[in-house]
């Protein structure tokens, strides 16, 4: 698995499961980004409530996610969110279409819930920048979601562009010279002739970029990066590329630190293949010694250690 | 191995072997204590002269020997930030398993990325010319394994950011899918 | 909320069992068994050799993410290049290269969580080595930067688990755990948390054995006839799993069966798996037969011979006598194999006439008339029996002094892997 997937799992298959035999649930789970999920049935079997919660909701909802999560589950989404989560959804299991692919088609637009409500500020982005091309003007609104505690995702339109910033932040100090490592191949995969047309990649370590300059509270240490994705026209020239394009951009945190991870696993495997070499070549130098089992009266083994 | 490497090794190889005359010797100090006299350091007439060959301000190696245990310790070289974390990462993880390594120090000499320590028991269980094979084995392919590392750490780098950025493309018009 | 739920993975020899804690149920219950490219010589250890460096332009340096874990490795056994591996083995981590891989795919793949914000408490089977320990700890905070861990031997979260059942009043982590799951069935003693391990004893009769069982009686009775040669396994497993009970008696349950057979035997509907053929069969004896295996082995197995009840009596009588009411008093079951209805009541009878027995004989031994006030034994089942163990952890770790028992990220970076080798008991002073 190389790139990593939009959905949830945990919902594709609960809702699947349950399309097929209803039963009472209550569960909560995970998504990335610190996203939360509350599944239950409160009222009847049938009635599933999905609530999600994202640190960065309010944002969310001044660049529009209320109105993309109406276009994508319309009379679904419930009016009024369950307590100590964001936004929820009313699932009727009956009201389900029976058809299977229309079925299947339904539970992979569920379990897109969190890449929809995150979409909000790119597709706002997007077009933003063919209004500002039409009347010329050079830059939009600056767009700040503070998707985790000390990362933020900036997005601003521009006339011909538009630039999505991630400010990443490093922890540790291997998954920060790994980081780096990465960064600076996604700044140079550009030049191979394959993917010329992929998006501009730029990556600055500590100095924050131009755009967001102006921003405040911008930390100004050596374990903060920022790396800027400069998307062209091209890139969400229509909607299904635009919807690609978004559902990468917004996981490329979440990709990175997946092989980082990857990279540190291979690492381990590589040492213990090599340490375990080792240990053949010192017991070469181990003589035999040829010692006879020894017992004691009782007839019991002596093991030495 | 490359020519400059060969004296190197072959330096510390000649110097270890001849260091490696260990007999059993027994504390001078405390009654019934047999412990190694290159670690405890009580008796200053049983300690040789410590040496270091080096073959430049990174890649050395310090011989200290005594009576009866050796302690060899290592500096591996590090050309940059990455080097170094690797180097980091592979000692600790091979004295996380000192255990299996008989002759491993678990806690390297301040100044050097990893030690070993050869006692008079060692010399007496084990040919003493393997284990100098062994520590010269060890010295030559930690050098290629971390530079290894290094390398396919780029190459997976290379992959992913190219795996990446054709999927956002992907839906472009591009030739390679 | 603070933190973002704990993450429990309780990997057993068969089947992982992976969720969130607070959840009554794990989200993921699969195979532990992950499918790499390269044969699949279950012998083999060595990892895949580092290639040599050199051919940076081709897709070489990912191959080890080319691989699929759970019900997906299982589907894919046929691929050409691919090969199945189990990295558990007895409970142990035996290949730690596809472990590492394997966690790698189920925390980002199937749970979606990014492992620095959460804290994770995994199982490990009892008289696991320290230094296992160690290689966990290593790669959940080296390749992962967990925040916090926590290792938990699995009978103690499966006395855990018991605390749901509303016949206990005393949340003690004293009492005898009985693990019946596919392969084997264990019988493992704990006195307040700490596993006593000199006295745990091993059944080899479990849930694969009990199947088989099923099927070798409906075969005899030449009920099978019907049913195509590749889904009789499958059907007897059905049949287990739908129809079985344990009964008091079984000479007055054969009675029963003969004088009213249309009462008591079920029919069982089957559909071809390929060609969608229909086909039926009678379920009768193996009803209460299948469970009977535990407590009369010579029905099924000619080479062990001793009944569950005696084995569980064994184990007490073996660990430490001040410990002894205690176990007794607390006999937790736990995995699928101890599903069965009534199994607890049928235990409890039966270790009850043993323990009485013994008392009684003691009694009229000493000669004197002093009587012992006798032994209380209690056999107790609950709801989530199934994953008990999964659900030990969940209710453990949805606790507030979970956190502090977890040894954390910052302690790992201080100290090292040795921190693991040792963890605090959960309600025991330091």
């Amino acid at each position: 698995m190389i790139l990593l997937e939009p959905q949830n799992v945990i919902i594709q298959t609960t809702l699947a499961d349950k399309l097929n035999k209803p039963s009472s649930l209550d569960v909560q789970f995970v998504d990335y980004d610190g996203v939360r999920f509350h599944l239950s049935t409160p009222e009847k079997k049938t009635q599933l409530l999905l609530s999600m919660h994202i640190r960065c909701w309010d944002e969310l909802v001044q660049y529009g996610a209320l109105e993309i999560l109406g276009r994508e589950y319309g009379s679904l989404l419930s009016s009024e969110a369950e307590p100590e989560y964001n936004v929820s959804l009313v699932i009727d299991l009956e009201q389900v279409p029976a058809d299977s692919q229309a079925r299947e088609e339904f539970i992979k637009s569920v379990a897109l819930f969190k890449r929809h409500a995150l979409a909000a500020p790119f597709e706002l982005a997007f077009k933003t920048q063919k209004s500002l091309e039409a009347q010329g003007s050079a830059h939009g609104e600056l767009m700040q979601i503070h998707y985790r505690d000390e990362e933020a995702i900036y997005v601003q339109a521009a006339s011909d562009r538009v630039t999505v910033i991630f400010s990443t932040i490093f922890q540790e100090e291997t998954d920060r010279i790994f980081g780096k490592v990465f960064l600076q191949e996604f700044v140079d995969a550009r030049r191979q002739p394959s993917i010329q047309n992929a998006p501009q990649v730029l990556y600055s370590n500590r100095d924050p970029p131009l755009e967001i300059r102006s921003v405040a509270g911008l930390r100004n240490t050596d374990d903060v990066g920022y790396v800027t994705f400069v998307l062209f026209p091209r890139h969400f020239a229509n909607p299904t590329v635009a919807d690609s394009t978004i559902s990468h951009i917004q996981l490329f945190r979440d990709y990175l630190h997946y092989h980082i991870k990857c990279s540190k696993a291979y690492m381990h495997s590589r040492m213990r293949h090599r340490v375990a070499e080792f240990q053949k070549v010192l017991n070469r130098a181990k003589t035999e010694v040829a010692t006879g089992e020894r017992k004691t009266v009782s007839g019991r083994t002596m093991v030495s250690r | 191995m490359s020519n400059v490497l060969r004296p190197y090794l072959a330096a510390v190889r000649s110097t270890l072997t001849a260091a490696l005359t260990l007999e059993n010797f027994s504390s001078q100090v405390v009654e019934r204590h047999n412990k190694p006299e290159v670690e405890v350091q009580t008796s200053k007439e049983v300690l040789l002269n410590p040496l270091t060959i080096s073959r430049n301000e990174n890649e050395r190696v310090l011989i200290e020997p005594s009576v009866n245990s050796v302690r060899v310790s290592i500096g591996i070289k590090q050309a940059d930030e990455i080097e170094r974390i690797l180097c980091h990462k592979f000692t600790r993880f091979m004295t996380q398993r000192a255990e299996n390594f008989v002759v491993l120090r678990r806690k390297p000499v301040s100044g050097y990325d990893i030690s070993f320590l050869i006692t008079n028991t060692h010399t007496e269980t084990m040919l003493k010319h393997k284990i100098v094979d062994f520590i010269i084995q060890f010295m030559e392919e930690v050098d290629k394994e971390i530079s290894e590392m290094k390398l396919s750490l780029n190459a997976r780098a290379r992959i992913v950011a190219e795996s990446y950025l054709t999927a956002v493309s992907l839906s472009l018009n591009c030739p390679y899918i | 909320m603070a933190y973002l739920a704990p993450i429990i993975s309780d990997n057993g020899t068969g089947y992982s069992k992976i969720g969130f804690a607070g959840n009554s149920d794990p989200s993921f219950v699969f195979p532990t068994a992950i499918a790499t490219r390269g044969s699949a010589s279950t012998s083999s250890r060595a990892p895949a050799v580092p290639s040599k460096p050199g051919h940076l332009a081709s897709k070489r340096g990912v191959e080890d993410l080319d691989f699929f874990i759970g019900d997906e490795a299982l589907a894919n056994a046929k691929t050409p290049g691919y090969g199945v591996h189990y990295p558990i083995r007895h409970g142990q981590i035996d290949n730690w290269d596809h472990m590492e891989r394997y966690w790698e795919q189920t925390i980002f793949k199937y749970l979606r969580a990014e492992p620095e914000d959460h804290y994770f408490l995994l199982t490990e089977p009892p008289l696991n080595a320290p230094e296992n320990r160690e290689q966990t700890a290593e790669i959940f905070f080296e390749s992962f930067n967990i925040k916090g861990l926590y290792i938990a031997v699995q009978a103690v979260l499966a006395l855990a688990a018991s605390w749901s059942s509303n016949r206990v009043t005393d949340r003690t982590l004293t009492g005898t755990v009985i693990d019946s799951g596919d392969g084997v069935t264990h019988v493992i003693p704990c006195a307040e948390g700490y596993v006593i391990g000199s006295s745990i004893k091993h059944i080899p009769i479990a849930g694969r054995d009990i199947s088989q069982f099923v099927l070798n009686l409906m075969r005899e009775r030449g009920e099978m006839a019907s049913v195509p040669p590749e889904d009789q396994l499958r059907v007897a497993n059905k049949v287990k799993e739908n129809y079985t009970y344990v009964c008091q008696d079984i000479v007055r349950e054969f009675r029963k069966y003969d004088e009213e057979p249309y009462r008591y035997f079920e029919r069982y509907e089957g559909e071809h798996s390929v060609t969608g053929r229909k086909y039926g069969v009678d379920v009768g004896y193996e009803r209460f037969l299948a469970p009977e295996i535990f407590f009369n082995p010579e029905i099924y197995s000619s080479d062990f011979l001793t009944p569950l009840p005696e084995i569980v009596d064994d184990v007490i009588q073996q660990s430490p006598i001040d410990v002894r009411r205690g176990l007794y008093k607390n006999i937790v079951l736990s995995g699928g194999s101890t599903m069965f209805q009534h199994f607890g009541q049928r235990l409890k009878r039966d270790l009850k006439q043993l323990v009485d027995r013994r008392l009684d004989q003691s009694a009229i031994l000493s000669g004197s008339s002093v009587k012992s006030s006798g032994v209380e034994v209690d056999v107790i089942s609950h709801k989530r029996q199934r994953y008990a163990v999964w659900f030990g952890g969940s209710l453990l770790a949805s606790l507030p002094e979970f956190y502090t028992s977890c040894h954390t990220k910052a302690q790992y970076d201080e100290i090292g892997p040795s921190i693991c080798r040792r963890y605090q008991i959960f309600g025991s002073a330091t």
